[in-house]
């Protein structure tokens, strides 16, 4: 059994722009995410779920706070951590095949090139793309693209997953068997890590998360985090219908809805503000 | 299964046929130079077969392919009747087909010779400015700060017309070899320079973000996703710099060679011999069509990923 990581989000602070015109995308976010965890971060866009993705990646530097993975502080970039974003994880000019060699080369481990080759097949066989190994991602449908890099993400055997509305430029049908495909290889074994998730899909992230932190727009910070105490694995149809997912889908499409509500009379405000 | 072959492509053979008939039934005309015509007949069989041979390699196109050989035929065919059995231009500057081509082969290693030194410099200096303006043109785009410095000053030198150095290059380069060299170089630098640097500047930050979270080192980064992403803009830079360096050969070879296809020209201009400056001229539109070719060819093997089914 491998050790699970644990991600701690430490009074994390992300100001943009000179001293004059400031503005503020993340104030005071604290978060942990246990060992083994799958956390969702939801809110309206703009409210800094995606910022909160780059500075656990290592993209984006903190104004102020940190990030801690394993206690270890988060300063770049590195193999650690395995990030899916919405599209372009890809590169264009490397097959699929090859796009998962490529990141497994760069994960440190040492490996023959026999060895990443025989992982690269092993797991776009999981995610079936076999018989698309050699195809360009530009030949490939947007769910395809992302099955490969969600193949590519757990190739690289990282302590922990990053995925950035993984599923959101696809149609609902290829958006539900994504995510039924990625809970099924995320359930088994060495493939078990700790994630976190950002979405703006409710019911995505009940379906997904064993909790849900609920974000705020202008600053972005946590307004709540909710429990999702469904027993794993869960079953998408036997799940929708019980009274337990029905409340608490309601509870987080009012807190989302008065966000929404009171980000739109905002923006109309400074509409008016201008004209 | 064969594929069906177009009606037009027999009128492709039938223009060829009139045209061979017409050269050896017509009488020509007393005011063109008595000549053999064996090269021209020879160049009708040649496109036959060459025809016959596109229609079978190529069968996805056949029509584009029978359309190019109908205006190929149709020139010919025209050119003989009109300028080599009538006469109708002063047949001392518009020769007939049959004398052009004929240069071809009295003359054909001194043609071969110069198209072959032709090419060498223009690949010395071509692939000298590849060597140099890729890797650097990688660099100031991957450096924000070099960029903001060297892509104004790259854009306001590369339409310069590389001909301007020529001057220079001829009094402080010690052979005519070297001189032409330095001036496809120059010529061919600025256009791929200007083309790397917009393509590395071009490749989506969210692909370089992914390569970032791979947490590639600095070479990686350059050799892996810039080099590859910004390959298409360093193509059509390095094609602008192709007829650039084709350009500034044939002029530096006009006015200061002594060998060459640009000095074929110059020479036989200078002895009023027009057959044989018609005849250079269709030899380097027969090189610049091959080097063109090759050109397109490696450019979509390298680019083979940006071509969506």
């Amino acid at each position: 059994m491998t050790i699970l990581a644990t991600i701690t989000l430490d009074n994390l602070c992300m100001q943009y722009g000179s001293n004059g015109s400031r503005y503020t995308a993340l104030s005071d976010v604290n978060l942990t995410i246990n060992e083994g965890n799958f956390i969702s971060l939801i809110g309206p866009s703009g409210c800094g779920k995606s910022t909160i993705i780059d500075i656990v990646s290592g993209l984006k530097t903190p104004t102020t706070g940190s990030v801690l993975i394993d206690q270890e502080p988060v300063s770049g970039p590195g193999t650690d951590r395995g990030t899916v974003f919405q599209d372009y994880s890809l590169f264009p000019w490397m097959t699929a095949f090859e796009n998962i060699c490529f990141a497994i080369e760069h994960t440190g481990g040492s490996h023959t090139r026999a060895e990443i080759e025989k992982q690269a097949d092993e797991y776009l066989n999981l995610v079936g793309l076999i018989k698309f190994r050699n195809a360009y991602p530009n030949t490939l449908s947007g769910g395809m693209r992302q099955r490969v890099s969600i193949a590519r993400m757990f190739s690289m055997n990282p302590k922990v997953f990053l995925m950035d509305e993984p599923f959101g430029a696809l149609d609902s049908l290829n958006r539900i068997y994504m995510q039924d495909l990625l809970l099924n290889l995320w359930s088994e074994g060495e493939r078990h890590k700790t994630v976190l998730f950002v979405t703006h899909d409710v019911d995505e992230a009940l379906l997904l998360s064993d909790k849900i932190a609920v974000m705020t727009p202008s600053p972005g910070r946590i307004k709540e985090v909710i429990d999702v105490p469904f027993l794993r694995p869960r079953c998408r149809k036997s799940l929708g219908a019980t009274a337990e997912y029905l409340a608490l889908k309601s509870h987080l499409l009012s807190v989302l809805y008065c966000e929404m509500m009171g980000e739109i009379a905002q923006q109309e405000r400074n509409f008016r503000g201008l004209a | 299964m064969t594929e069906k072959i177009p009606r037009t492509a027999i009128t492709v053979y039938l223009l060829l046929a009139v045209a061979l008939a017409v050269q050896v039934l017509v009488p020509g005309s007393p005011r063109q130079a008595a000549s053999d015509a064996s090269a021209f007949f020879g160049v009708l069989v040649l496109l036959a077969v060459l025809f016959t041979a596109g229609l079978v390699g190529c069968k996805k196109n056949t029509r584009a392919v029978t359309d190019i050989f109908i205006v190929i035929a149709v020139i010919l065919l025209l050119w003989e009747v009109l300028l080599g059995k009538l006469s109708l231009l002063d047949p001392l500057l518009f020769p007939g087909p049959a004398q052009v081509f004929q240069v071809f082969v009295s003359d054909w290693q001194l043609m071969l010779y110069g198209a072959v030194g032709s090419l060498g410099i223009m690949v010395i200096g071509y692939g000298l400015a590849l060597a140099l303006a890729i890797p650097l043109g990688l660099y100031i785009g991957w450096r924000r700060r070099l960029f903001d410095v060297a892509y104004p000053i790259a854009k306001a030198v590369s339409p310069i017309p590389p001909t301007v150095y020529l001057p220079y290059a001829i009094v402080l380069l010690p052979t005519f070899a070297s001189a032409s060299v330095f001036l496809i170089f120059i010529g061919a630098f600025w256009p791929i320079l200007v083309g790397t640097i917009y393509g590395v500047f071009a490749v989506d930050h969210r692909i370089i973000n992914s390569a970032r979270t791979l947490g590639l080192s600095d070479y990686q980064m350059v050799r892996r996703i810039l080099l590859p992403g910004a390959m298409p803009s360093i193509f059509s830079g390095s094609m602008i710099s192709l007829i650039m360096a084709f350009i500034s050969i044939t002029v530096a070879e006009m006015i200061a060679a002594t060998s060459g296809l640009g000095w074929y020209i110059e020479y036989n201009h200078q002895f009023a011999n027009y057959d044989k400056v018609i005849a250079g001229m269709i030899l380097i539109g027969l090189v610049v069509i091959a080097v063109m070719f090759l050109f397109d060819r490696i450019q979509q093997y390298c680019l083979r990923w940006q071509q969506a089914e």
